[in-house]
């Protein structure tokens, strides 16, 4: 479904990424680990429109996308929920949920997605109201991603959804993407938190330096040594 | 690799341009004084004298506006200063080559009243409060009638000669006007290339880093403001005395404030020549108009300058001195992802007895909003000690290295740092404890841009030596040491990553701190080079400097800390031997993750 | 007393004038995080519209609304995509404020070029005739432009709080990389606003041509009360930039009669002098504005 070929990007004269590649499949779920400044977060960004790659391509169900603005990206139904959640402070939780299904498509459906993912996630129900702002930093990881679906994404990005959360909470973010993926959305994560994503994903890349230097399915990346070393401290 | 072979030709080619570069202006410079000589027509002097005037306001306004990168649009308070300073005191029979020297005092004390609460605004709301005061400048000057002559204006009596700088033929006054021009650039010129600029320019591009590297960025701003207003002041006696009239409305005018910063951002915002390039471009365009075109063009001018700085901030933001260096081939990193390496350092494999207490943090507070980000935290750091701070993202650890550096004030406890003396001090702000030797890093990189790799690392070393040679041999070394060697010549922003964490720690190295803190600097940085990096840390510690270290790279962090600190929720929740850090209960659930253990 | 009423009401209105002309400045840079100095020259381009479509086709000149706002939205939305769009990401702030400092000069000469120093008197059509109110006398066009800021100001807040397109500007000043996560097209909400901050100033030069004559600097001196009425209101804050203008109106009313006409200003510029340097989030805090900044 989504296919990353030879990618090199960057910001101005500041290269990041040197010729990753990755792919994709309807229905899966896979990782992209490695340490900060790895170039994950930049990963992320060039596949939603954010950055464009200085040079290689992107292509989803076939279509070029590595020129396309980050709205028409959203259009062709992938949906990235940024590192530190990103929220709109001074507006609800209803009104950030509503910025969600903001282009036509979703906007249409955006009563019955509503539904679904107060479904999904039934505290934010009771906050519907509440200045986003005045959540804890778990509610917002969860209104984040609420938000993230509430575009009805085919492909819905994750970047470092455990950053900054109690270890509790993390154990709850994981099992709301593990249900994410279990609707049948397809699932890109990008992670510090090496174990968790290997443990939820079915596929795994390591990034370093900007360079792919692994992918395996993600239980023989756990067993792998030098992610074990590299990653675990073992 | 073609590029190093290529090097010394390029070095060879630069010192060449360089001479061509000072021939160019010495032949414009000469022009300006030759020309209206040469052709002796009224017009075409007025015209040079104008030059002359508008260039050196402009290049005492780019001591602000462009090293300090505090973009006044009052200036013209200064220059009006010295020009009622003038008038006034010629009114009373004193000379102007005294009353200059007054005026230039008036405007260093209004400059300092003025700029000092500013500081704290930047970009557009600096530039609102300068305009500000201007306008009530000149509404003070149209209401106190009896020292100004309020709307009227005044005259200067008609005495004529040297002493009143009044003259009947144009040639002396041009000789006035060129020679204030001299004095600006030459001042300008002396303070970009010593200590001074290069702390206004880090002061500008990174306060906080500029703060870290031990630079006083108040004082070098007051500093700057005072100069550049004196000089502003001293250009303002002498253009009244030409004017022969004055009247607050073209005295205090925003209209000559934003000529004077447009000139400099025309010809190249912060660079030594570029306001003389701009005002000798632009001031023709006005004085044709007003010359040639006469009533019927009004506004023309005006309309012209505001298109070509439309123009300039769209197509050419560096000015022409950007298109000139362009052209001279300022080479930039050509990056292969070759990158240096960190020179290899072998410390000795017992490390040295670890010393007295050189830091200690006892019961640090911190609240941002309902939030306790740091709680009851202590500890002590010991001389020749490196200490590893871990925990999870959001634990506070960079807060915590904020309240040790000065950068943020603890609500409860305290941080005292033992000073060389042997004393304890609890230092409150960057500037003293980057003066009791405690250095910092920044986890988000925080190059001055606008500078090249070696003058980065110079910042840090102007806080050891006063010379520019001397700051410039530290750094170069220093350089070298962290494997920056081949990029000295770089502008900063062209590094990679790596680079420029690299960069983040040779400029604190170049200070030779006492106690080093050390934000996340192993991040990005090669695999093969971590092991380097690890080396380079024993090797700095060897020679007594304490390190705290924030490290998220488990390896570092195992192989290079005496004692290891775990900071979870702003909470220390373990402390002691790394290898028994690592399997603490609470550490694994907090930070390594519960199949850390089961691994 | 009646004297004071009457000080009191004159300052009310001419906090009216202020805030019809603030708006715009405060929307814009609440939303795109820009200072628009060309703001009150805006104002000037609108006025001078106005005095010609008034005397040129001999309409009312509330009725040239129907033009100039328009205009003024075009050139507001032409300066934010072909001055400041390709600066928005400049690394330094002077840039963009070269930009508009740029384009304010090249106006105002302009205006010196086509119309000369000269004022330009927009037939009024009896805007200036008093009415009385109890014991005070305003004129005829201070109300209404009381009255329309009144509107503007709670029309802007309506449709910023209450329209998907309002929404999606406001979510675009609050964070403008998620916005385009979620979709937003950021080019085209600050090209957008920045058109709407212009319109406001051309709704307002069609209300304030009839009471002051047009001159090529009569911007300026508008524009510098404009900057105080937002910086008290609190930057990007539309209600504070309304109570905001009503202050400054009665301040300058009152330091007017009390102090001295021709210390008004003085004493307005050393109001805002204060406020920028010791409360720069303004009087009313930072609770009402679109977004959290503070300078």
């Amino acid at each position: 479904m989504l296919e990353v070929r030879d990618v090199h990007s960057g910001y101005g004269s500041t290269v990041i990424l040197q010729d990753v590649s990755l792919r994709v499949d309807e229905g899966e779920v896979v990782t992209i680990v490695g340490a900060n400044g790895a170039g994950k977060t930049t990963t992320l960004r060039t596949i939603s429109g954010l950055v464009t790659p200085v040079a290689g391509s992107v292509h989803f169900d076939g279509e070029e996308i590595s020129k396309l603005q980050p709205h028409e990206v959203v259009d062709r139904g992938i949906t990235l929920i940024p590192e530190g959640r990103q929220l709109f402070p001074d507006m609800s939780v209803r009104e950030n949920l509503m910025m969600g299904a903001y282009r036509r498509a979703a906007r249409s459906a955006q009563a019955q997605t509503l539904e679904e993912v107060l479904d999904l996630f039934p505290r934010l129900g009771e906050r519907l109201e509440q200045h986003a702002s005045s959540l804890s930093g778990g509610e917002q990881q969860m209104v984040a991603i609420a938000r993230g679906m509430m575009a009805r994404p085919r492909l819905l990005m994750f970047d470092e959804p455990s950053l900054g959360l109690a270890p509790i909470i993390v154990e709850q973010v994981f099992d709301v993407i593990s249900k994410v993926a279990r609707t049948g959305t397809t699932v890109l994560i990008v992670e510090q938190n090496v174990f968790h994503t290997l443990k939820a994903a079915d596929r795994g890349y390591v990034l370093e330096n900007g360079e792919m230097v692994l992918d395996d399915a993600a239980d023989a990346l756990l067993r792998n040594d030098h992610v074990r070393q590299a990653y675990l401290g073992i | 690799m073609t590029e190093t072979a290529t090097r010394p030709a390029t070095a060879l080619e630069r010192t060449n341009r360089q001479t061509l570069g000072w021939a160019a202006l010495g032949l414009l410079l000469a022009a300006l004084l030759v020309v209206p000589i040469v052709v002796g027509d009224e017009f075409v002097y007025h015209i040079f004298i104008t030059i002359c005037l508008f260039a050196a306001l402009s290049t005492a306004w780019n001591i602000v506006g462009g090293y300090a990168g505090q973009l006044s649009l009052g200036h013209a308070i200064f220059y009006g200063i010295g020009a009622y300073a003038g008038v006034i005191l010629v009114n009373m029979g004193v000379s102007p080559w005294f009353g200059m020297f007054v005026g230039a005092g008036v405007a260093v004390v209004a400059a300092v009243v003025v700029s000092y609460p500013c500081f704290r605004l930047h970009g557009p709301f600096f530039a609102l409060a300068t305009i500000a005061f201007l306008e009530v400048f000149r509404v003070l000057a149209l209401h106190f009638r009896d020292l100004t002559g309020g709307a009227t204006g005044l005259m200067i009596p008609l005495k004529i000669g040297w002493e009143w700088m009044v003259f009947r033929e144009r040639l002396p006054a041009l000789l006035i006007a060129f020679g204030m021009l001299l004095v600006c650039l030459a001042v300008a010129w002396a303070i970009r290339s010593r200590r001074l600029g290069f702390q206004l320019v880090a002061t500008r591009e990174r306060e906080s880093a500029a703060r870290a590297a031990g630079v006083a960025t108040v004082r070098v701003r007051l500093i700057a403001v005072s100069v550049s207003a004196a000089l502003s002041a001293m250009v303002g006696t002498f253009h009244a005395m030409y004017l022969t009239y004055i009247e607050p409305a073209s005295m205090f005018s925003l209209q000559l404030s934003i000529q004077i910063a447009m000139f400099a951002l025309i010809g190249g915002i912060g660079t030594i020549w570029g306001p003389l390039l701009g005002a000798v471009l632009l001031v023709p365009i006005t004085e044709f108009a007003r010359g040639a075109l006469g009533a019927e063009a009004i506004g023309l001018h005006g309309f012209v300058y505001g298109l070509v700085l439309m123009l300039v901030v769209l197509f050419m933001p560096d000015g022409i001195m950007g298109v000139l260096s362009r052209f001279s081939g300022a080479r930039k990193a050509q990056d292969g992802g070759d990158e240096g390496h960190i020179a290899a350092a072998s410390p000795s494999r017992t490390p040295p007895e670890i010393g007295k207490p050189v830091l200690k943090v006892e019961n640090l507070e911190k609240h941002f909003g309902g939030l306790h980000v740091t709680n009851d935290v202590s500890f002590t750091l010991r001389e020749g000690e490196i200490l590893g701070l871990i925990g999870p993202n959001g634990a506070g650890k960079t807060t915590l290295f904020n309240m040790i550096s000065g950068f943020l004030a603890p609500d409860g406890g305290s941080v005292s740092v033992l000073g060389r003396d042997g004393t304890w001090h609890s230092p409150s702000d960057p500037g003293e404890y980057a003066a009791l030797g405690v250095g910092r890093t920044f986890q988000i990189v925080q190059p001055f841009a606008a500078m090249s790799v070696e003058e980065n690392i110079m910042v840090g070393a102007f806080h050891r030596f006063h010379a520019v040679a001397d700051a410039r041999e530290a750094a170069r070394q220093t350089a070298h040491r962290m494997g920056l060697g081949r990029y000295l010549e770089d502008e900063a922003s062209s590094l990679t990553i790596g680079g420029l964490k690299r960069l983040e720690v040779a400029r604190v190295m170049a200070m030779e701190p006492r106690v080093l803190l050390l934000d996340e600097v192993m991040a990005g940085i090669n695999r093969a080079d971590v092991r380097r990096a690890v080396d380079l840390m024993l090797s700095i510690r060897e020679t007594g400097v304490s390190i705290i270290a924030i490290e998220h790279v488990m390896q570092a962090v195992m192989a290079l800390s005496d004692r290891v600190i775990v900071l979870n929720s702003g909470e220390i929740i373990a402390e002691g031997d790394p290898k028994e850090v690592v399997r603490d209960p609470q550490v694994i659930e907090a930070y390594l993750g519960k199949e850390f253990a089961d691994a | 007393m009646q004297t004071f009423l009457q000080i009191i009401a004159n300052g009310l209105m001419l906090g009216g004038l202020f805030a019809i002309v603030a708006v715009g400045l405060t929307l814009i840079f609440g939303i795109v995080k820009v200072v628009n100095f060309a703001h009150g020259e805006f104002l000037m381009v609108g006025m001078y519209a106005t005095y010609l479509l008034t005397t040129g086709l001999g309409v009312h000149p509330y009725a040239t609304a129907i033009a100039v706002v328009p205009i003024l939205f075009v050139l507001g939305a032409l300066t934010q995509r072909f001055l400041i769009q390709p600066l928005m990401n400049a690394r330094d702030e002077h840039i963009q404020i070269f930009a508009t400092v740029g384009l304010s000069t090249a106006l105002i000469n302009l205006a010196l070029l086509l119309f000369g120093a000269d004022i330009a008197n927009t037939p009024n059509y009896q805007l200036r005739s008093q009415v009385e109110i109890g014991p005070v006398r305003l004129l005829q066009g201070q109300l209404w432009v009381f009255l329309a800021a009144i509107l503007l100001v709670t029309g802007l807040q309506l449709f910023l709080k209450r329209t998907n397109i309002g929404r999606a500007i406001r979510a675009t000043a609050q964070n403008r990389a998620a916005a385009r996560l979620m979709g937003i097209n950021d080019r085209f909400v600050y090209i957008l606003t920045f058109g709407i901050g212009a319109a406001c100033v051309g709704l307002g030069s069609a209300l304030i041509a009839p009471l002051y004559p047009s001159s090529p600097t009569i911007g300026t001196y508008f524009v510098l009360i404009a900057f105080v009425v937002v910086v008290l209101g609190g930057l990007g804050s539309i209600p504070g930039a309304f109570f905001g203008a009503l202050l400054i109106g009665l301040v300058d009313a009152l330091s007017g009669f009390y102090i001295g006409s021709d210390l008004r200003e003085a004493v307005v510029f050393g109001i805002f002098l204060v406020i920028l340097i010791l409360k720069p989030s303004g009087l009313f805090g930072t609770r009402m504005s679109l977004s959290h900044v503070s300078p």
